[in-house]
């Protein structure tokens, strides 16, 4: 409170003004000393430094927009690295799905041939078998035949050897005769 | 001297055999030349040969074959045949028995056999109804 009553009674005395900054505990001189070396060193910030703060912020900017791009542009390429991907995976799987379908049609036609091959193969089998049975069986009913022939022959041979006489094989001779005239 | 050729022998033989006067003579010259010509393997052949110039000139000779000797009318009656089927005037027949024809008859005439022996059926039954 009272240096606000000391500031009031200071600026209310109009001899008192110069000696305001001395009131204030401001040296006017070193005010100005301050004031030109603050210019001083604004000219040479600006001269200097700020350029070169700009230019390096410039820069960075760019860094960091190319950056931004590249991630942009990386990220692009990853969506579109993951489209062709999905594409190709969905190729794949559908070519993976052809492949085992195919495979499966041609398992199962080979299948169907195999068991084709099997039945041809078995029935042949069979009908050759039935044929050499028919073909054994023809072959015993001829042997039988004939063996019953010759024991035919035989039989008759023995008979006549031992009915036939001088008689019976005169009757025989004209019975001959008579039917070859 | 030339070698005669079978069948001209043969037909000499055979003209010399119809004369009764020249037959024994005919004979002693086809022994003689066949033994001095070393042609006596020929003799079959040369036999046929006489037997079918014979028959051609009306003088059949043949074979008989039976399992028993034949009667009197059995060879009457075979004779008829030969000279029925052969057209000969006269017919000389060999009867030879073999058993093993078991009956029957058997005539051999020059180009000409009738096999009606037992043996001879009995082989056809064998072989004709035979099954291959």
């Amino acid at each position: 409170m009272s240096f606000i009553n000391y500031f009031a009674e200071t600026a209310a005395t109009p001899e008192g003004s110069g000696d305001l900054f001395s009131a204030l505990g401001i040296d006017w001189r070193l005010l100005i000393l301050q004031i030109i070396a603050f210019l001083i060193l604004v000219f040479l910030l600006g001269k200097f430094v700020y350029p070169w703060l700009m230019k390096q912020v410039d820069e960075r900017q760019a860094g960091i927009e190319a950056a931004a791009q590249a991630a942009s542009k990386a990220q692009e390429l990853a969506a579109e690295s993951e489209e062709k991907t999905s594409a190709l995976l969905a190729d794949a799987r559908k070519e993976a799905d052809d492949i085992l379908s195919n495979a499966k049609l041609e398992a199962s036609t080979l299948l169907t041939a195999s068991e084709e091959k099997a039945r041809t193969t078995a029935e042949k089998i069979a009908e050759e078998a039935q044929a050499e049975i028919q073909k054994s069986i023809e072959a015993a009913k001829r042997d039988l035949h004939n063996e019953t022939l010759e024991l035919v022959a035989l039989a008759t041979e023995k008979v006549i050897g031992k009915k036939l006489d001088k008689k019976a094989d005169a009757e025989l001779i004209a019975q001959s005769l008579k039917e070859v005239r | 001297m030339a070698k005669l050729s079978r069948r001209s022998l043969s037909l000499y033989v055979a003209n010399g055999l119809n004369d009764p006067a020249t037959q024994k003579t005919v004979l002693l010259q086809l022994a003689a030349y066949l033994v001095d010509t070393r042609r006596t393997k020929e003799l079959p052949l040369i036999v046929r040969d006489i037997e079918l110039y014979l028959a051609e000139a009306g003088s059949v000779a043949g074979m008989v074959t039976s399992a028993f000797d034949l009667t009197a009318e059995t060879k009457k009656a075979i004779e008829q045949y030969v000279k029925q089927h052969t057209g000969a005037k006269e017919v000389l027949l060999d009867h030879s028995i073999e058993p093993s024809v078991l009956g029957g008859i058997k005539i051999n005439t020059p180009g000409h056999e009738l096999d009606a022996t037992v043996r001879r059926n009995l082989t056809i039954l064998k072989t004709q109804y035979k099954k291959v």
